[in-house]
């Protein structure tokens, strides 16, 4: 699933996996609190403790690193949810997919946002590459949520002529941005209101 | 305070103003929709998740108040205006402006970052349909659309 190092077309040995890894887990950890503008190389070298030239022997620069977190953050963020999601077929089931989400960001008031989220708000316009990676892991999670819905629908709890991808979507952008307003506001509050209005809109299709 | 919030704020004030039906609810909606698709845009700045939080949570508080004025404002004049469909009235009173000015901004806040990261508006404009539904039944329930196919309006005589 990793490119990362696909530049220089060699086998990573056990060690040199090792030291990769460990960069990357500083690299996510530093702009997860930071921000990815924010952090700097020497900032990762720093919090990783290896040298210059073992970070240039992985990466050739900071884009390179940044789309190793991403793959990093998404394959972490995707295998969550689709434990969290994949068997959901209720609306109760929805929402405490909801709770699980909103009570781990309450832990810590908010102040980071969604790993995925933050990412896809900093790095979109200057590379192209990171940008697309988003995208698709942005449908990957969407796509757990349409399944989600699609259930709702065959077990009638939404009527046939209502459009899941749409819903799928708004209810992905409600939840992103209820992220985005409860970082910005030290306060999950607005998380925990954009979520659920959006679902008692979805709610609401059942009973129109 | 920045440049672009305080643009954003003072275009917002503008046009939230005028808003008040549904049908400038809509002329709204797509005017914010091609400013935040605009690359480099004050919309598309403001709405980054970067700089100075405190700066950030003032121009985003004050920008739901506005939105928020604006949902009661059509909450009002739709309870108030349209006397054929009582359930339009319970349904509309349902609504909290409040609550619905948080999840358009969130609407609008993570559509944007969606929309960007996919070059597309259509991720936006979904957030946007979910998030202004509401108004989408109270214009359902106009009197332009009563005696169509609409459950409401079989209702009336």
């Amino acid at each position: 699933m990793t490119t990362a190092d696909s530049h220089n077309g060699r086998r990573l040995t056990a060690r040199g996996a090792k030291t990769r890894a460990r960069i990357v887990a500083a690299a996510t950890d530093l702009m997860y609190i930071k921000g990815v503008g924010a952090t700097t190389l020497d900032d990762v070298l720093a919090a990783s403790g290896v040298s210059k030239s073992q970070l240039y022997h992985h990466f050739d620069g900071k884009d390179a690193l940044v789309r190793a977190v991403i793959d990093h953050v998404g394959e972490r963020v995707i295998e969550r949810e689709r434990a969290a999601l994949g068997h959901v077929s209720t609306i109760r089931g929805l929402r405490r997919w909801r709770d699980a989400l909103v009570q781990n960001n309450a832990l810590r008031h908010g102040a980071y946002g969604c790993a995925l989220g933050s990412l896809a708000s900093e790095v979109s316009d200057h590379d192209a590459l990171a940008r697309q990676a988003l995208s698709r892991l942005f449908t990957e999670w969407q796509e757990l949520l349409a399944g989600v819905l699609r259930r709702l629908q065959d077990g009638g709890a939404l009527p046939p002529e209502a459009s899941i991808d749409q819903l799928a979507t708004g209810l992905m952008a409600a939840l992103q941005g209820g992220y985005m307003l409860a970082q910005t506001a030290h306060d999950v509050t607005p998380m925990a209101t954009a979520i659920d209005m959006a679902l008692a809109h979805i709610e609401s299709l059942s009973k129109g | 305070m920045r440049t672009h919030f305080a643009e954003v704020l003072a275009r917002e004030s503008a046009c939230l103003a005028g808003v008040t039906d549904g049908a400038k609810l809509a002329g709204w909606r797509r005017r914010v929709v091609e400013e935040i698709m605009t690359p480099l845009s004050p919309y598309a700045s403001a709405l980054r998740q970067t700089g100075d939080i405190p700066e950030r949570a003032d121009f985003l508080d004050r920008w739901r108040e506005l939105i928020a004025e604006t949902v009661d404002r059509l909450l009002q004049s739709g309870a108030t205006g349209d006397t054929h469909s009582f359930s339009g009235q319970t349904r509309r009173a349902d609504v909290d402006a409040q609550k619905t000015a948080v999840l358009i901004l969130a609407a609008l806040h993570g559509g944007s970052t969606l929309s960007q990261i996919t070059e597309d508006p259509w991720p936006l404009n979904a957030a946007l349909d979910l998030a202004l539904a509401p108004f989408a039944a109270a214009e359902d329930n106009s009197p332009a659309r009563t005696g169509t196919s609409s459950p409401i309006g079989s209702m009336n005589p």
